[in-house]
């Protein structure tokens, strides 16, 4: 899943690390660490989590007026909807750890490709489709793709009068499953729930995951890493190599390359640790930018060349991969670079400076 | 710009070492304790410290593992359709990923996307090879799942009885003792059958265990209790259906698969319903619920062999704590309780010029790829060609420490039954049952002594 720089850099970072033991002294430990996790976990993952939740539970209100009046502005209403939904989840995809991936979240909620064979099955058939019938299913026939495939239809060519009786009886129980997903993902992290946030602010002080601060910062820049790869080489990737748009990730809703920014977006809500138009009291750039305010300085101006580039690609991703290919590929190249950074600049910041 | 970068931190990496030989960080073997992968070691201690390919592979190898590791990724679907077609029709789960979470181990339940134990089923005799005999209309493994409109082959129900035990010093410990039981068979079976259950496992590492030489490991055989330590260890000798030969078996719980090829090829077939050139027959074959599609086999070699290379080349997690004194203490009891005589410590691969960073490496897995008699307690009697129905592959030991971050809460033992490395020592028997007892009269700090070892591998 990493690349060789990021272990090599990791084995010489060791190397230096184990050989100056000795003679240098162990930097002053500072709250300013804990302060950054603190906020992370406060204004970052948190809040991101709730949004999900809440933007789910207006998704369900827009689906239950699309089934019980169906016009193009309430299709449209959902169809807007999902895509708010997405957001938010597409961007705390930028610290993809914790309950997220212990529990499966993820492939609960998000699994691609949508088996749309066995999808078609089940609309033919006469099963009842309540919530647990639903909850029973694997992630490729439910979740955000299977929903997108009822309210945009193949192509996004779904019209409000499109929607059949037995779609919207799978849709309506599709959504109410999702919202129980982001809720139990919410909630996993609520501090009067789950609390995994202790288990992340207790990093160093008992936490069973994390025994030291740097476990924290470590899986944070991981995590940011390895979004990049993950849009960067896979999901733009596969349907650029092979010119194929079915291999596009939101391609009922041509949402794909709004999902792929707010991707990237994730990432630089941890590193300044901002969500919503709230940011931290301090972040892990600030704790860059006081040491090394060239890397800081290094990390953003990639970060918005990656986004200066997906704004160059102007059609739908399904589209864009045959007729902007260019752009395509500078955007891919822009990742690769940002991702370059975090492995080995903003590791090697990590294990010099954070050491508690 | 990126090989620049390469180069710039090998020549870092060597200036630093280079100027680097204390005693304290390489003992007099002169290999460094933390390189558990040799080579093929990376540092890393998050939530995907199994999922870093080795350092130092060709671009070329890059291209090929980075392949390999999308499609490990990849989720089928019922067929047909445009992308990654052919799940099932029955099956276990729907893609690699989804019972090897984060390239680790899996969680021990049935029947559902997350679940990542299957459980092996036959009936009692040998076959041709020398191998379990298959149940007509279920073959050799229960596939719980199935596309929309197939039924499965049957439910898997797990029940559990607690028990509470207690360390010589008086302190109390719960082990869980799974039953399994089948219902909903779709068609009757006649007869007595044998079940196995079995997690998925982690993943790294098996490409250098794969390069250790078979008379390395026939070498610590002792199948006749020679030295009267009560420790035996044999080799298990399997039918590879890849090479059509009888063949070491090195991979599964109970060493009953001769190589990374076909396990991958059989996990591809048997647990998520993929044909492949090795197995080109899908598992639902001559039953009723085969889709009776011409579309096998529904693999291309080319992502069999990636998948293949990329579980051949994901990197060992480098070991923490080898200079802590309380890890060196746990080091020093696991040795005395001879644990460490079937969790070998160290063994070296052959060498393989074409492919340096498996070749003459010293490595430290912590297991000698035999299997023992583990006692009635962890017994499945179902035997699996040469391994009998108490006898289990020592599991390897190497990124021990790391199961709880990378699969969170984490479990142990081939069923998973074991919650904590405690629990798992204490199920150990039959020729590790003195070892177990040792552990158990240990004071409390010794134990946590001894877990402090192991949570440093």
């Amino acid at each position: 899943m990493k690349n060789t720089l990021l272990a090599l850099s990791s084995v010489a970072l060791l190397a230096l690390a184990s050989c100056s033991s000795k003679s240098t002294p162990t930097p002053v430990t500072t709250d300013a660490e804990g302060t950054v996790i603190t906020e992370f976990v406060n204004v970052v993952a948190n809040p991101d989590y709730a949004a999900i939740n809440d933007n789910a539970v207006k998704l369900q209100a827009a689906v239950t007026l699309l089934i019980s009046t169906p016009n193009a502005a309430n299709l449209l209403a959902a169809q807007n909807a999902w895509k708010a939904t997405r957001e938010p989840w597409e961007s705390c995809e930028g610290f993809l750890f914790g309950p997220v991936e212990d529990n499966d979240y993820d492939p609960t909620m998000d699994s691609w490709p949508l088996n749309k064979t066995d999808v078609d099955a089940r609309l033919a058939s006469s099963d009842v489709f309540t919530t647990s019938y639903i909850d029973g299913l694997d992630g490729t026939a439910k979740g955000f793709h299977g929903i997108e495939y009822i309210i945009f239809g193949e192509g996004g060519a779904k019209k409000a009068t499109d929607v059949t009786a037995r779609e919207k009886l799978y849709l309506a129980a599709s959504t109410t499953s999702l919202v129980a997903t982001t809720q139990a993902l919410r909630d996993s992290w609520d501090a009067s729930k789950g609390n995994y946030s202790a288990t992340v602010t207790t990093a160093g002080k008992g936490s069973a995951v994390y025994k030291t601060r740097k476990d924290v910062f470590k899986a944070m820049v991981g995590a940011m890493s390895d979004i990049c790869g993950e849009v960067g080489t896979s999901k733009m990737e596969d349907p650029y190599a092979a010119r194929d748009s079915t291999l596009d990730e939101s391609s009922f809703s041509h949402n794909s390359t709004v999902d792929f920014t707010n991707n990237i977006k994730g990432i630089l809500n941890v590193y300044t640790c901002t969500y919503g138009g709230k940011t931290g009291s301090a972040s892990l750039s600030t704790l860059v930018a006081a040491k090394n305010a060239s890397l800081d300085a290094k990390i953003k101006t990639q970060y918005n060349a990656v986004l200066a580039s997906f704004a160059t690609i102007t059609h739908t991703f399904e589209k864009a991969i045959y007729d902007q290919r260019a752009q395509v590929k500078a955007t891919q190249d822009a990742i690769a670079t940002l991702q370059s950074t975090l492995d080995v600049d903003l590791n090697a910041f990590v294990e010099a400076n954070i050491k508690d | 710009m990126k090989k620049l970068t390469v180069v710039g931190v090998l020549a870092i990496l060597v200036l630093v070492l280079s100027q680097c030989q204390k005693a304290a960080t390489f003992p007099d073997t002169g290999y460094d304790a933390r390189l558990s992968g040799g080579v093929a070691t990376v540092f890393d201690i998050t939530s995907h410290a199994f999922s870093n390919m080795f350092p130092g592979l060709s671009d070329r190898d890059q291209i090929v593992h980075a392949f390999g590791d999308a499609a490990f990724s990849k989720i089928f679907v019922t067929a047909p359709a445009p992308v990654n077609s052919g799940l099932g029709t029955i099956f276990n789960n729907n893609s690699c990923i989804s019972c090897h979470h984060n390239d680790g181990i899996g969680l021990p339940t049935a029947g559902d996307s997350r679940s990542s134990l299957l459980v092996r089923i036959s009936l009692p005799g040998t076959d041709a090879h020398g191998g379990p005999v298959a149940v007509p209309g279920y073959g050799l493994q229960l596939q719980d799942k199935a596309v929309y409109g197939k039924v499965p082959e049957a439910k898997i129900n797990i029940n559990y009885t607690n028990t509470t035990y207690s360390f010589a010093d008086g302190e109390t410990y719960e082990l869980r003792a799974p039953t399994y039981t089948l219902t909903n068979l779709y068609t009757a079976i006649t007869g007595n059958y044998l079940l196995s259950p079995r997690l998925a496992p982690p993943m790294f590492g098996l490409g250098l265990l794969e390069a250790v030489p078979e008379s390395e490991i026939v070498a610590m055989a002792d199948p006749n209790d020679a030295d009267g330590d009560g420790i035996k260890g044999k080799p298990n000798y399997v039918w590879d259906v890849a090479t059509q030969s009888r063949q070491l078996g090195r991979f599964g719980w109970k060493a009953n698969t001769a190589s990374i090829l076909t396990q991958v090829a059989a996990a591809y077939n048997q647990d998520i319903g993929i044909t492949s050139r090795i197995f080109p027959v899908e598992s639902s074959f001559g039953q009723t619920q085969d889709d009776g599609l011409k579309d096998d086999p529904e693999l291309p070699d080319s992502t069999l062999n990636a998948v293949r290379f990329y579980a051949a080349t994901l990197a060992v997690p480098a070991r923490r704590s080898v200079t802590d004194p309380d890890a060196q203490r746990g080091e020093a009891l696991f040795k005395a309780a001879k644990c460490a005589v079937c969790h070998r410590q160290t063994l070296t691969t052959a060498v393989n010029v074409s492919f340096p960073s498996i070749s003459n490496q010293v490595i430290h897995p912590y297991t000698d790829m035999l299997v023992h008699d583990m006692g009635t307690g962890l017994a499945d009697n179902r035997p699996d060609f040469l391994a009998g129905g108490q006898e289990w592959r020592t599991a390897s030991l190497w990124g021990l420490g790391l199961f709880e971050k990378v699969n969170s809460p984490g479990y142990y033992l081939h069923d998973g039954r074991a919650r904590s490395v405690t629990e798992a020592i204490m199920w150990h028997g039959g020729e590790a049952e003195s070892a177990k007892v040792y552990f158990s009269k240990l004071s409390k700090s010794d134990r946590t002594l001894v877990l402090k070892f192991l949570g440093s591998l």
